[in-house]
């Protein structure tokens, strides 16, 4: 039988957005630094086509693992709506509004989370 | 492994505590905009200007922000006729501080907006981490 990885993936993806969130608030704090340049994370799809299925070590005499586990999301600069005159670029606007999408799937996320908890209670409880 | 929401509440308390830095600068600015010298021809309150600068906080891989420093404005004080000042000069002229207050007001409405911005991440912060902790409550 398939292993059930739906909490494997949802982990990763509430990592996901935490780190996202922390870059958001890493913008805003910065938001009148001058020469400060707004960064967002790579886009859940890409970390999750990074990530790559380990093989087990059960015996010493198997090979190391080679494949890369859950692989941590990555910053970059990010597009912005407006530059200032001392070379800051940061948009208090856009920076919330991604905040408020974090949000949202974040309690998707958990939401999700939740559902499947449930659903494996019912199973082993019968 | 650090927790990336601790992170992001400590980078906007960072950027809470800059934002009231300047506030206090502003306030500051707006209470001596009428501060002269107390010596004939002496100089009045130098404007003072105050600037960020991030900084890499290495142990958790975040751009916090703090004050670089708090320098003086070098623009000319302006002068006015009066020659029965204290601070007057031999001429009459009495230099006054180079605070605008249109720009000190313009200041002030900027941090308050930096900082409710920050205040809000801190909202968002802790209701994130709530949900989380939902996730152990019975359902």
């Amino acid at each position: 039988m398939d292993p059930v990885n739906l909490f494997a993936v949802a982990s990763q993806h509430s990592r996901w957005l935490s780190v996202r969130q922390s870059t958001i608030a890493q913008n805003i704090a910065n938001a009148n630094t001058p020469g400060y340049k707004a960064a967002d994370v790579t886009p859940f799809e890409s970390t999750l086509a990074a990530t790559q299925l380990t093989m087990t070590q059960t015996r010493p005499a198997h090979m190391a693992p080679t494949g890369r586990g859950p692989s941590d999301p990555e910053t970059r600069e990010d597009e912005s709506w407006e530059t200032m005159h001392s070379g800051n670029n940061v948009s208090l606007e856009q920076q919330l509004m991604k905040a408020g999408e974090v949000g949202g799937a974040y309690a998707l996320n958990t939401g999700l989370v939740k559902a499947f908890h449930r659903m494996l209670m019912a199973s082993s409880k019968g | 492994m650090f927790d990336p929401l601790r992170v992001a509440l400590k980078v906007a308390g960072s950027g809470i505590e800059a934002q009231s830095r300047r506030l206090l600068v502003v306030s500051e600015n707006l209470a001596n905009a009428q501060s002269t010298g107390n010596a004939a021809g002496a100089d009045p309150y130098a404007r003072k200007t105050v600037s960020f600068v991030s900084e890499l906080d290495e142990s958790q891989g975040a751009r916090t922000v703090k004050i670089d420093q708090v320098g003086l404005d070098r623009r000319p004080f302006r002068l006015e006729y009066d020659p029965s000042h204290p601070a007057a000069d031999a001429n009459g002229y009495v230099k006054f501080p180079n605070v605008d207050m249109v720009v000190e007001l313009a200041d002030m409405r900027e941090a308050n907006r930096s900082y409710e911005a920050n205040l809000q991440v801190v909202k968002q912060a802790r209701s994130l981490i709530n949900m989380t902790l939902d996730l152990l409550r019975g359902s």
